[in-house]
């Protein structure tokens, strides 16, 4: 379309059209980030809420001049075109933190000390053998006749059991959490994610393989009843399980006892000394809520393949496991890949779920993290404690790990690339 | 393809049972939960779990006409359906009258910094709401806007924004460039072409564009938890709303029901018109409400 127009004209144009969305970016987006970088930097807390305007001395000391005039550019109470709303309560002026990051370091706690550093690296050497071989076969896959080597899955989860009893690598993993709740926030995300993708992936893959028979009666019908939750908002959802999972009247309790298992069901969802209920309760409900989107995915992909490979592979004798693992799964691949990545990045900043259901908890001491706070409810309490330096920090962190994995996510997905490139 | 051996026929009819049993199962029990009369969602039977075994229909008119149950408060169901159709359907409007023509230019106009933008853009929405939670609580505190509907409004644009401009740009791709070329030779200008041949073609995108972003704020609960906090109940948005009702162990947990399957029953019949689009468009951006 650049035909018509060239140089000032056409630049003025392409202005024209994209401003308003600029603009509306700026201030909605781009600012907000920018503001949470600032904020990273200073000490405010509940204590220090206020921002120093116009540069008072505090204890006899006036601030720094760029440090008011920071302020005064990042903090909209600040502006004088919101001067009738400023804000004159009490508590203390925040200033920046005396070292540059110290909110960062605060929050990392000591998880770049050489012990940590070495714990890291213990655990990295248990998980070796499994990244060994999922490496080979990635690159024996390429081959014209691949080797049949499944079996070294098992070598593999044999020496790496072996290497963790070996190398104490539990204590490693111990010596980590102490670290402080960035380490462990992060690592129950991680955790989370890393039970929830697989079970999506089985559950809707199993379902999709049945619905794609076509000797099974009623296929539409029972495909458009199996995504119904699919169309259920989520706080729906999560109210509706929170319900279930209750302890006393919880539905599932009822259940369990009036068919004579329990004489009082488990409390699910905030049982300190069994936290491992209440993350199973936030994975069946996700589970609950994403199957439907896995199964459409992969039967779409399955409506794709021809039969007549199918029919190849009979002839050549291939059993059904065969046909699952040389044909189906890999020609699957392209289009649950993006599933994948978009479902892990969903998981791992799922908010409303997991706060609806177990507010982040159960919690077993004052202070520390609950079992299921994951990083977005790791940030929603800090800014609930109106820890804004610190939730800066987080946020900041958390973003540009998001950032990341969005942009691993393009290369695999290219939709940057436009169509007419 | 062969037909498969009567058992594994039988397995397969089996395993599709129990997921439907999963799938549904909460939706049953909430329809059961908000026909059952007064406080016996606490003391159920087995039987009780799975039909409805007493009907009242009290917990309905109680969201819908307002008639009080005894030991509830009153609820104005429809004043907060409004405020949430009122906020995400302003957002939708405000930021799909924006965004379209970007997404156009981003389409369509090779130029410096395009690519720089996709990036921009693509950064700001691995950004979530929550973690821009102080920037908006003090912005909408300086602009006198904390727990006001524009506010708001406000929140959920920054995201929208973003999503309907990569929607409706992964969408004018698809276009083809043609039409528009045919028009420039007869004479058109781009704004022409623009308006005259690609928003016409792009309506069914903008259609489903508006209902994804609309129903992201419609569901939206979060940022309406907090930056609304402390307003009278009737300034509510519906999640907030519904939310707070089904914190209670008795007899609004009923009424709870009531609202959310009152509320889920049309969305359910509109998902089931759009969700084709649903999986073409899941790869640009988490959609899902």
């Amino acid at each position: 379309m650049g035909v018509s127009y060239r140089g000032f004209r056409k630049y003025l144009l392409i202005l024209l059209f994209i401003t308003p969305t600029i603009l509306s970016v700026s201030a909605l987006s781009v600012y907000p980030i920018a503001y949470n970088v600032y904020a990273s930097f200073t000490n405010r807390n509940t204590f220090r809420p206020r921002a120093n305007c116009e540069g008072e001395a505090v204890q006899g000391e006036a601030p720094p001049a760029w440090q008011t005039w920071l302020t005064q550019r990042m903090e909209p109470t600040c502006w004088a075109t919101f001067a009738e709303n400023r804000v004159v309560g009490r508590g203390q002026f925040y200033r920046l933190t005396e070292s540059l990051g110290e909110n960062y370091a605060d929050m990392t706690g000591s998880l770049f000390s050489r012990e940590s550093l070495t714990s890291t690296g213990l655990l990295l050497v248990g998980v070796s053998p499994l990244l060994a071989v999922w490496y080979v076969r990635r690159r024996q896959s390429k081959l014209l006749s691949p080797p049949r080597n499944g079996w070294l899955w098992l070598v593999a989860l044999a020496v790496s059991y072996g290497l963790w009893q070996v190398l104490d690598v539990q204590a490693a993993l111990t010596r980590l959490q102490e670290t402080g709740d960035f380490f462990i926030v992060l690592f129950r995300t991680i955790l989370y994610v890393a039970a929830c993708i697989p079970l999506f992936f089985v559950v809707g893959l199993t379902l999709a393989l049945i619905l794609n028979n076509e000797h099974i009666k009623g296929r539409g019908f029972w495909r458009a009843i199996l995504i119904i939750p699919w169309a259920v908002q989520s706080y729906i959802a999560a109210l509706v399980w929170q319900f279930f999972f209750r302890g006393e009247q919880g539905t599932i309790n009822q259940f369990l006892e009036a068919l004579g298992l329990f004489e009082q069901g488990p409390t699910w969802l905030g049982d300190p000394e069994r936290p491992y209920l209440a993350f199973v309760a936030v994975v069946v409900i996700n589970l609950w809520m994403t199957y439907p989107f896995f199964t459409v995915v992969i039967l779409g992909a399955l409506q794709s393949i021809s039969q007549d490979q199918y029919e190849a592979a009979e002839v050549d004798g291939a059993t059904w496991w065969d046909k699952l693992t040389q044909i189906t799964l890999p020609l699957l691949r392209p289009a649950v890949l993006p599933a994948v990545v978009l479902s892990s990045i969903t998981t791992f900043q799922m908010f409303n779920t997991v706060w609806l259901v177990t507010q982040g908890g159960p919690i077993k001491g004052a202070g520390q993290p609950g079992f299921t706070e994951f990083v977005m409810l790791h940030a929603y309490r800090l800014f609930q404690d109106q820890n804004f330096g610190r939730m800066g920090a987080f946020a900041v962190i958390i973003f540009v790990m998001l950032f990341l994995a969005t942009l691993f996510s393009l290369r695999l997905t290219r939709i940057t690339k436009g169509a007419y490139e | 393809m062969r037909k498969p051996r009567r058992l594994v026929m039988g397995i397969f009819y089996f395993v599709l049972v129990l997921a439907v049993i999963f799938a549904v199962y909460p939706i049953w029990f909430m329809f059961l939960a908000s026909i059952r009369p007064g406080q016996s969602l606490v003391s159920l039977d087995l039987a009780g779990m799975f039909w409805p075994t007493q009907v009242t229909w009290a917990n309905y008119q109680a969201m819908l006409f307002g008639t009080p149950i005894p030991g509830s408060e009153q609820y104005d169901f429809f004043r907060w359906l409004l405020n949430s159709l009122k906020v995400a359907g302003l957002t939708t409007i405000a930021t799909l009258f924006i965004a379209t023509s970007a997404a156009f230019a981003l389409s369509r106009f090779k130029f410096r910094g395009r690519e720089g933008l996709l990036i921009l853009f693509l950064a700001i929405q691995a950004f979530p709401g929550i973690l821009a939670l102080i920037p908006f609580a003090q912005l909408l505190t300086a602009m006198g806007l904390f727990g006001s509907h524009l506010g708001l409004i406000l929140a959920y644009s920054a995201g929208a924004l973003v999503f309907n401009t990569w929607n409706l740009k992964g969408y004018f791709d698809t276009l083809p460039i043609e039409l528009e070329e045919a028009a420039l030779i007869d004479g058109a200008g781009p704004i022409q072409s623009f308006i005259r041949i690609a928003i016409p073609l792009a309506t069914p995108a903008l259609a489903v564009t508006a209902w994804f972003g609309f129903l992201g704020g419609f569901s939206e609960f979060v940022l309406a938890s907090i930056l609304m906090a402390g307003v009278p109940s009737g300034e509510n948005t519906l999640p907030v709303a519904l939310w707070k009702l089904s914190g209670s162990q008795s007899v609004p947990w009923g009424q709870f029901a009531a609202g959310a399957l009152l509320i889920s029953i049309p969305v359910l019949i509109i998902f089931f018109f759009t969700q084709r689009f649903l999986v073409g468009g899941l790869t640009v951006g988490g959609v899902k409400g």
